[in-house]
């Protein structure tokens, strides 16, 4: 996997690519995380680095290379990837 | 269905990293340029009567704004999958003999290929309309990013303009059974 380190307890690290991680300031963002849904994560996202807001509400969250609906609950130690619009081609 | 031919190239030109459960179809990042040679010798086949090449090349002029550079990077291993599956969706849609498909990452010269698609079938119609379908379904759907740069020094990631919760541009599914799982509840996604 791309993004293999494993995160700290009550830690979670997620992997952010082109401009998420331009705004971000990192492609490897840790932040606090005790469980919940991936709909929680967006908003501790939020909470870590607000300037990625109105990117991250167009993105897409992949746990373990699957696309996850918000619902979807976020295991400690997942390897999550947050996936911004795409421009390929 | 591809002939005893394709698959003996195809085992010569395979780049010996990945285990391929379909010869006739193989979708690659690559980070170096994109070789239309190769392209073209992966779907080979005696059966065919038409080989399609698609190389899509950065464009140095954009309603007239000068582009100086493209660069590309991508969830390595979620853009390597999509792209399988697409090819092997592709030869399966429309019934090509064979389907290949490199996509470029890294930093890329105006006139080179970031992208380029081979497809043979037994008729030109087919493998000139998988290419095109592959194609839009790899601009929507492969999470692969495009930064531009610019002459006057600026650059920027491209990242589609939302239509808001209902299918930004960028994660579409499309119409096919591609990928089911993989599509967001979060936003119905417009089908095309």
């Amino acid at each position: 996997m791309q993004h293999a380190s494993p995160s700290a307890a009550g830690r979670l690290r997620l992997a952010l690519f082109a401009g998420l991680a331009e705004l971000a300031g990192t492609r490897s963002l840790e932040i606090p995380w005790d469980g919940g849904s991936v709909g929680d994560l967006r908003r501790a996202i939020v909470d870590a680095r607000p300037a990625v807001a109105g990117l991250l509400d167009r993105s897409a969250v992949a746990i373990g290379g699957r696309y996850a609906d918000d619902d979807v609950p976020v295991p400690a130690g997942a390897d999550v990837a947050i996936l911004p619009p795409v421009s390929g081609g | 269905m591809q002939g005893q031919g394709t698959e003996a190239r195809m085992q010569q030109t395979h780049r010996g990293d990945r285990d391929h459960a379909r010869p006739d179809a193989d979708g690659a990042l690559v980070r170096r340029p994109i070789d239309p040679q190769r392209l073209l010798a992966a779907v080979a086949s005696p059966e065919a009567g038409a080989n399609v090449l698609f190389l899509g090349t950065a464009r140095g002029f954009t309603d007239g704004v000068e582009t100086t550079g493209l660069e590309y990077e991508a969830h390595d291993s979620m853009a390597t999958e999509a792209l399988e599956r697409l090819c092997t969706a592709a030869v399966d849609r429309f019934s090509l003999l064979a389907c290949a498909v490199e996509h470029r990452l890294g930093r890329i010269a105006i006139g080179e290929a970031a992208v380029g698609i081979a497809a043979s079938a037994p008729h030109r119609r087919a493998a000139f309309e998988a290419a095109e379908w592959l194609m839009e379904r790899i601009k929507r759907e492969v999470p692969i990013w495009k930064c531009e740069e610019w002459a006057d020094g600026r650059r920027a990631w491209v990242h589609a303009e939302p239509a808001p919760r209902d299918g930004g541009a960028g994660h579409e599914r499309g119409d096919g059974p591609v990928d089911p799982g993989a599509r967001r509840s979060r936003g119905r996604r417009r089908r095309r």
